[in-house]
């Protein structure tokens, strides 16, 4: 009687191979866990980056985005409400307003740059998103992005209003993606949400 | 969240799982079966009935696990392999139950059991509920509607599909190429039932709001009227 | 599976004449989501060669020690093993294309082609065979829906890996929304289907009768 055909032998095997399997598998885990994390951080600092009113060159390795973040990104402090602060020298340029909501699938988190006037947009970002490619997933391309640079914070209604793509524009509204409806009203509602909390707590609504 | 608020939200869930988000139709997962299975209305219900036993308890199941043993060990990425582990487990301990106690819904089930380890939709919804950040609630919501999704498309497909057996089909269409234009028209139709929940959605989600954003509200929905959404 | 196949054989089985797609529909669920962008297709389709092809290599080397009872589980353990590498390696090389595919890459682990050439082929035949087995099999899927991203990127956006065509792209062009959405993949890939059984047929009409 061969090995192979002992009672045992199935569950010893199988045993045997789920840990060598595992195993290769936590080791390799464990090697990339930091390159993983911070991937986590960049795209964040990437995004705020984006939003702030920095010219960005075009293609950025992670590490100079790190360097550029830590050098001209501030924390939040008691008077700024959640926003991180933008340094120019030593007085701030602009706030970096991180929001987050559910989009049409799955939750979406952003950040949002407003200047030191605490009511023209300086830019937008999105770090986090499962929305349908080619459609809801286009909140993270230029074109839909940088319609919000230099539009102004209303201080009556909402903050900023996404129209329909035919309709007119005004300084405070961007169109919304087209085909996109859902992600377009939900991603609209919390920014909105989230912009006019910020104006309140900043005294200017 | 008051109870009853907490319930609706479930009911979303549940439902947008069904239609809206039918993960057959619109996430395409669980094709191999949906195609070789749905001749017959009978074993169409058979095989639906599995999946959704099976994808309410998997869910449930890899939940607690990716709660309680992946996330405290940092060991996430190991979730392919620990959900499917879980779900053949399942599967392999239903079907000694069934075995065991009902050889009539053995007969009946029992062969669909093994088909249902390699059908993509019930590791597909497990994935998808650690994506979306699901509650224990909110997960067996998603777990059972997915699942009752999927019974609804393939008995569906089966009963057009026994109308389509006395068709005349050209000939290098039939099978699986009539039963793909067929899914694509049942995924258009689906997609209608996206703006049904988006303004059940409104009435059931209060998010505090203010009145201007309630405006926002009303002009974002005309879009739904002059374009397709998603 | 009787004889051993030749090289060539494995070629041109799994590219055309066996080609898993077009002859049994098999295997499209992992893949077919991820069809409305050529860049996300071809980064699926990587990483189900990669899979298919070690997976074929790894079960074989293990085939004759494999006690016959477990011989799924363990091939299931494999492929889970390879598809968990190449997640990992784009959730820390390429963190943006890991989570635009989302799930979909874990969803390799039950695409019944891999499970298929594992089963059919790797159980029965050398490391290397199979490995080319695989390759080729995962090579005949990935070229399918290819076809499909592209007809569908180009249709329903207008451009290819993101870069806009010429014609199709002018707001002249109406772009074909329902392309990007869930109906779209399913009409195209039916339309290829069709082509391929159409045209598979003359062929072996004209060698009088085929297989």
């Amino acid at each position: 009687m061969s090995i192979k055909d002992k009672v045992w032998y199935p569950i010893l095997f199988m045993f045997g191979a789920s840990v060598v399997f595992v195993s290769i598998l936590v080791v390799f885990g464990a090697f990339t866990q930091s390159r993983v994390d911070d991937n986590k951080k960049i795209a964040f600092e990437r995004a705020a980056l984006e939003a702030s009113p920095a010219t960005l060159p075009e293609r950025m390795g992670t590490s100079q985005i790190h360097e550029m973040y830590v050098k001209v990104v501030a924390d939040s402090t008691a008077e700024t409400a959640g926003a991180l602060r933008y340094m120019i020298g030593d007085s701030v340029a602009a706030y970096l307003l991180p929001v987050e909501g559910q989009g049409f699938w799955a939750p979406v988190k952003g950040v949002i740059g407003i200047a030191a006037d605490k009511s023209t947009i300086t830019g937008i970002s999105f770090y986090q998103q499962e929305e349908t490619p080619g459609l809801g997933g286009e909140i993270v391309k230029k074109p839909f992005r940088s319609q919000f640079e230099d539009k102004v914070l209303a201080v009556e209604g909402p903050a900023i209003e996404m129209r329909a793509v035919s309709a007119e524009l005004d300084a405070s509204s961007v169109h919304a993606v087209t085909g996109a409806t859902q992600t377009s009203t939900r991603v609209g509602r919390f920014m909105n949400d989230q912009l006019i909390q910020w104006q309140k707590r900043m005294g200017v609504r | 969240m008051s109870f009853g608020a907490e319930l609706l939200h479930l009911v979303t869930v549940l439902f947008a799982a069904v239609f809206t988000e039918n993960i057959l139709l619109a996430r395409f997962l669980g094709m191999c079966s949906f195609l070789s299975v749905s001749r017959q209305i009978k074993t169409a219900v058979g095989l639906g009935l599995a999946v959704v036993f099976v994808m309410t308890f998997t869910v449930a199941l890899d939940w607690v696990a990716f709660r309680y043993i992946l996330l405290p060990f940092n060991l996430y990425y190991l979730r392919f392999l620990v959900f499917i582990v879980i779900i053949a487990a399942f599967v392999q301990f239903v079907e000694m139950v069934v075995e065991r106690y009902s050889p009539v819904l053995y007969q009946n089930l029992g062969i669909f059991l093994p088909l249902i380890t390699v059908n993509c939709a019930i590791l597909g919804a497990s994935l998808f509920m650690v994506i979306r950040d699901y509650s224990f609630a909110e997960g067996i919501a998603f777990g059972l509607g997915s699942g009752l999704g999927w019974m609804l498309a393939i008995v569906a497909m089966a009963g057009i599909r026994e109308k389509l057996a006395n068709a005349k089909i050209p000939e290098g269409l039939q099978g699986p190429g009539i039963t793909l234009i067929i899914a694509g028209f049942m995924a258009l139709a689906f997609i209608g039932f996206t703006g049904v929940l988006s303004s059940e959605r409104k009435q059931t989600e209060p998010k505090p709001v203010t009145q201007e954003i309630r405006q926002v509200d009303q002009d974002t929905t005309r879009i739904v009227v002059e374009e397709p959404v998603e | 599976m009787a004889q051993q196949k030749s090289a060539g054989q494995i070629v041109k089985d799994g590219l055309w004449l066996d080609n898993p797609v077009f002859t049994q529909v098999l295997g499209i669920c992992s893949a077919l989501a991820v069809t409305n962008l050529v860049l996300n297709t071809m980064v699926m389709s990587a990483a189900l060669v990669f899979t298919t092809a070690l997976s074929g290599f790894t079960v074989s080397l293990l085939r004759n020690i494999t006690p016959r009872r477990v011989r799924m589980m363990v091939q299931t353990l494999i492929i889970a093993f390879y598809v968990i590498l190449f997640d990992r390696v784009l959730a820390a090389y390429w963190p943006d294309m890991s989570r635009s595919l989302g799930p979909y890459v874990g969803l390799i682990i039950t695409n019944c082609i891999i499970m298929g050439r594992a089963e059919a082929f790797a159980g029965s035949n050398p490391p290397f065979k199979s490995m080319l087995d695989g390759f080729f099999s995962g090579l005949g899927y990935s070229f399918v829906l290819l076809a499909v991203s592209v007809v569908r990127e180009l249709l329903g956006m207008g451009s290819i890996l993101g870069i806009p065509v010429p014609f199709l792209s002018s707001p002249g062009f109406d772009r074909w929304i329902i392309m990007v959405m869930p109906p779209g993949a399913f009409f195209t890939l039916a339309v290829m289907v069709w082509m391929f059984r159409s045209i598979k047929k003359r062929g072996e009409q004209k060698a009088g009768g085929g297989k």
